[in-house]
């Protein structure tokens, strides 16, 4: 168990979602044992025991983001709805607790409302997530609660500015400060076309591992695969990029075995746009602004309301097309493959980036920077002629 | 007196039926009992608690069925219930949920429960409807098929009925739903033969009132929308497609496949049952339950249910037949007569090793005959496996746990599988923590198969979900998609009660410890929460850079204390407080 914590402690501080200082795990087989800030920890420890599951995050995001959505929410509301896949999906919405709900027994506060639901936001404290089942299921909570707020604060300051004070000063640090540039550069990797089973399944581990670790997508979201002879070799579902030894799915194209159920979810997609593109190589993932500015649209009087599996345009990012559609058995995998054949590269409304590659992963990861990049530009300039405007 | 203002969701309304004194009434649940035990698995459990003791042949032992909240609203997967009583093949505390049209009937009848006791003198048969119950004489339906049955009885409702299996006494008999959906394993079909109850008809068809229906549509929103993220039930290679015999192929690869009673774990020609196999020799289409959006049962273009993975593999590796025909006339035969095909492929083949040579294909239709009418060999095979084996002089042949034969997840390939099949109150059954989820398929997470690292807390923690689902009551598939978040909201938007996630885990854990004390109290213990021998001294088939050694018996041990602990058992897996139960709603 200490393991454990000490693993996704340490994801949380590499991947720089958390204050190194402020992160603490629990979790709990025939007794309780809870590492990291001493008070976090006692926190975690004494959730989990009022609690039937296994796992207990509790960190400080290292970024304020969550508490200023907590703040600029209506005092009478209890919780955020970010408006991304993930959220729709797994989390719904985030519910939240407010400093001064806390009351005397903070932890039987956050219990009451932490049974209810996978993750809450705790104004002033953080993120506190459960996992049911491991310490990995809480980490992955915490880590999605992160990345919806992220999202969601981005959206939100887009259209409604700054509206508290320190607001703007916290934007810029996180703009300076926080953001690394997003870089393919130095990265090694192998010619196509990937042929030795053996050989492709170390490159999309290593491949997983670079889109991790340059930031380009947080670690439980995404999967990528390569396509050689009859046989699509695909992350399996709830893998993590940057850990995917082993967890790779040989899955033969013509449907002949059943053994890669346990592939992503998005295998569908995969062999749809394989099938379109011609391509070799599939890399998707969700980095944040990409996710952030397909949900821009700059359509008026639009009768579609749910735009995220309704709308049936292609809008543009850029030359990045940008499609509506649900994810695994829902309408991504039909309406990305015909838009990828072209550019090489697509996004899903509010779900993240699909690029390929031609004979090697590469030219796909180096797209997929592209797509993040001008997102993050787009962002960064609209976001500036809203505040310019006032 | 049934109360005139009802919480919804629930009818509040139980149907008692004496067949010795052919009398039946209904009678309120109260409602707070509901509350406490939600309904399924968990009231028909309540409701045995002053009769847990009897014998299971006991005239009056109660046989009830019992059905749950969600259970005739939208709710994915919710039209089901689960048979409660005491099990003859293991002597445990049993249930088996079961789909099909006949829960949403017996619901529609404004019931959510039925406990028949007393045994009649002539076969009879029990039809329900909103307006009362009728006790029908049937004696012209005793020895016929299940198809039989139903044809007959089908023009009064949605039928449950046992065949010949279920009036001879064989100790796996089955009780059949009408639509080919079971309620499996443990002999339940034996008790209903005792009472003389060839059939069960239901032609209820009232609503189930929602008390929010705008949250109970976004919380079905949530769970469809779960539903087709979920690899397992609605991608291209899932059970959706291909039903449960997605999982051979995952099986061979994981090398867990039972084969020959488990002397080894690999069957080379198990692709010739696989999923796609079964769709292209049978023209498999897509079955399943009512109202259920998942359909993951198959059948061929005639209607005629085609074999599930337990059976395949157990029909298939587990006796060493490679023949897919065969495999689906052995399904067959059983859905006819009546009869477990987990428990009669497993006890087959423990009796295939005993004597030396396993059952052929040509021979296996014959034996499964013989079997359900208790004649030649059949009379010591429909006593299951343990029994089989124990009066061969081979006991350790019986890959049981607590007398109920294992399914076909072997536990060399899954630890958290090798320790739920002993820790589970009904003894060797893959459906009570459903590991296999986590870790081979990797929902919601994965863990790692061939570690006991945390798998106590986990099979306990899991152990009281699944409770809580066997008592809503929904099926477990949906769990490969949805969570209990997801459902704790159907169920506060279909009663008004507030439940969380949290809340149906206690409620759970009070169903599976009253569970183990009925166990304990007759007499079971931690003696009884061990694997078959075989699983410590030998290793299964490795090979492919897998390693399948024998489960480590200190590490089981330890983990099995561990259980014994979050369960706050002694350590040997009984009660220190007598009076447990009167602390109990």
């Amino acid at each position: 168990m200490l393991g454990q914590i000490a693993r996704f402690t340490n994801k949380l501080i590499a991947d720089h979602s958390a204050h190194p200082r402020e992160i603490a795990f629990a979790a709990q087989d025939d007794i309780i044992v809870a590492d990291g800030n001493p008070e976090l920890a006692r926190l975690a420890g004494e959730l989990l025991s009022r609690l039937s599951c296994l796992g207990m995050a509790v960190a400080r995001p290292a970024l304020p983001f969550a508490d200023f959505l907590v703040a600029r929410t209506p005092r009478d509301e209890s919780h955020i709805v970010p408006r991304d896949t993930e959220t729709r999906t797994f989390l719904h919405d985030i519910p939240f607790l407010r400093r001064g709900a806390l009351g005397d027994d903070p932890a039987a506060k956050i219990a009451r409302l932490l049974g209810n639901r996978k993750g809450i936001i705790v104004e002033g404290t953080g993120i506190v997530a459960s996992g049911a089942l491991t310490v990995e299921q809480a980490y992955i909570n915490w880590s999605s609660i992160f990345h919806s707020a992220f999202v969601k604060y981005l959206q939100d300051v887009l259209h409604g500015g700054f509206l508290l004070p320190g607001e703007a000063e916290a934007f810029d640090a996180f703009r300076r400060g926080w953001l690394r540039p997003l870089t393919a550069e130095g990265l090694v990797f192998r010619e196509g076309p990937l042929t030795d089973p053996g050989e492709i399944l170390d490159e999309i581990a290593a491949v997983g591992r670079y889109t991790v670790e340059r930031g380009l997508v947080d670690s439980f979201f995404g999967n990528i695969s390569c396509k050689s002879g009859g046989v699509i070799y695909i992350s399996q579902t709830a893998a993590s990029l940057d850990a995917l030894d082993g967890c790779i799915d040989p899955v033969p194209t013509d449907n002949s075995s059943t053994f890669g159920i346990t592939a992503s979810s998005e295998l569908l997609a995969h062999r749809r746009i394989y099938e379109q593109s011609g391509a070799s190589t599939i890399l998707h993932g969700h980095p944040k602004f990409a996710v952030v500015m397909s949900m821009e649209c700059a359509e008026r009087n639009c009768t579609v309301t749910d735009c995220w599996k309704d709308c049936d345009r292609v809008r543009f990012l850029g030359d990045t097309p940008v499609v509506a559609g649900e994810i695994g058995a829902g309408g991504l995998a039909k309406r990305v493959p015909p838009v990828i054949a072209g550019p090489r590269k697509a996004v899903v409304y509010g779900h993240g980036v699909f690029t390929v590659g031609e004979r090697g992963f590469g030219d796909a990861f180096r797209s997929m920077v592209e797509v993040e990049n001008w997102c993050r530009d787009a962002y960064f300039r609209a976001l500036e002629g809203k505040l310019a405007k006032g | 007196m049934v109360s005139s203002v009802k919480t919804l969701g629930w009818t509040e309304t139980v149907l008692r039926v004496d067949l010795s004194a052919r009398k039946s009434w209904r009678d309120a649940i109260p409602r707070d009992l509901l509350h406490a035990y939600l309904g399924g698995r968990g009231l028909g459990v309540r409701f045995m608690r002053d009769h847990f003791r009897l014998n299971p042949f006991d005239a009056e032992i109660p046989l009830i069925f019992s059905v749950g909240p969600l259970c005739g609203t939208p709710a994915p997967t919710a039209a089901r219930l689960t048979v409660v009583t005491r099990s003859p093949l293991t002597g445990t505390i049993y249930d088996c949920s079961a789909g099909g049209r006949f829960a949403w009937r017996l619901k529609g009848a404004g019931l959510d429960a039925v406990v028949v006791t007393g045994r009649s003198a002539v076969p009879v048969a029990l039809v329900i409807s909103p307006d009362g119950a009728e006790i029908v004489e049937v004696p012209q339906l005793w020895g016929r098929t299940v198809p039989d049955t139903v044809s007959a009885l089908s023009g009064r409702g949605s039928v449950a009925a046992i065949g010949p299996a279920g009036e001879k006494g064989v100790l796996f008999a089955n009780i059949m739903m009408g639509e080919g959906n079971s309620v499996g394993r443990g002999g339940l079909g034996a008790v209903m033969g005792a009472k003389n109850l060839k059939a069960v008809v239901a032609s209820g068809d009232r609503q189930t009132g929602i008390a929010d229906p705008q949250r109970f549509d976004v919380a079905r929103q949530d769970v469809m929308r779960l539903f087709r993220a979920s690899p397992i039930i609605f991608g291209e290679l899932g059970i959706s497609e291909y039903g449960t015999p997605a999982l051979v192929d995952l099986m061979r690869q994981r090398r867990m496949v039972p084969t020959e009673n488990f002397r080894r774990t690999v069957f080379e020609a198990s692709g010739n049952y696989s999923g796609p196999a079964i769709r292209r020799d049978y023209n498999a289409r897509k079955d399943g339950c009512y109202g259920c959006p998942i359909q993951c049962k198959k059948s061929t273009p005639e209607g005629e249910p085609l074999p599930e993975y337990e059976t395949v593999s157990h029909f298939g590796a587990l006796n060493g037949i490679a023949s897919l025909a065969s495999i689906v006339r052995s399904n067959t035969l059983c859905n006819e007569l009546g009869l477990d095909t987990i428990s009669a492929a497993a006890t087959l083949s423990a009796w295939g090793e005993a004597r030396g040579r396993f059952p052929t294909a040509d021979e296996v239709p014959g034996l499964l005959r013989d079997t359900a009418m208790r004649v030649g060999e059949g009379e010591l095979l429909a006593l299951g496996s343990c029994r089989v084996a124990e009066r061969l002089g081979r006991p350790e042949l019986s890959m049981s746990v607590k007398g109920l034969e294992l399914p076909a997840y072997d536990p060399r390939g899954a630890y958290g599988m090798a320790l739920a099949y002993c820790t589970s109150n009904r003894g060797g059954c893959h459906l009570r923590a459903y590991p296999i989820s986590h870790e081979i398929l990797r929902k919601p997470v994965p863990t790692d198969r061939f570690s006991f690292s945390g798998k106590a807390r986990i099979i306990a923690i899991a152990e009281d979900t699944n409770a809580a689902v066997d008592s809503l009551v929904a099926c477990k598939f949906s769990f490969f998609g949805a969570t209990l978040e997801e459902y704790a909201e159907l169920l506060a938007a279909t009663t008004g009660v507030d439940y969380s996630p949290q809340s149906l885990k206690e409620i759970g854990r009070r169903i599976c410890l009253t569970e183990r004390f009925y166990n304990c109290t007759n007499g079971f213990g931690m003696k009884d929460d061990l694997l078959p021998e075989r699983f410590f001294a030998e290793p299964g088939s490795s090979g492919e850079g897998i390693e399948i050694p024998p489960v480590d018996r200190t590490r089981f041990a330890e983990e099995l204390q561990k259980y014994y602990r979050i369960r706050g058992l002694t350590t040997e897996g009984t009660f220190d407080d007598p009076d447990f139960l009167l602390n109990q709603p």
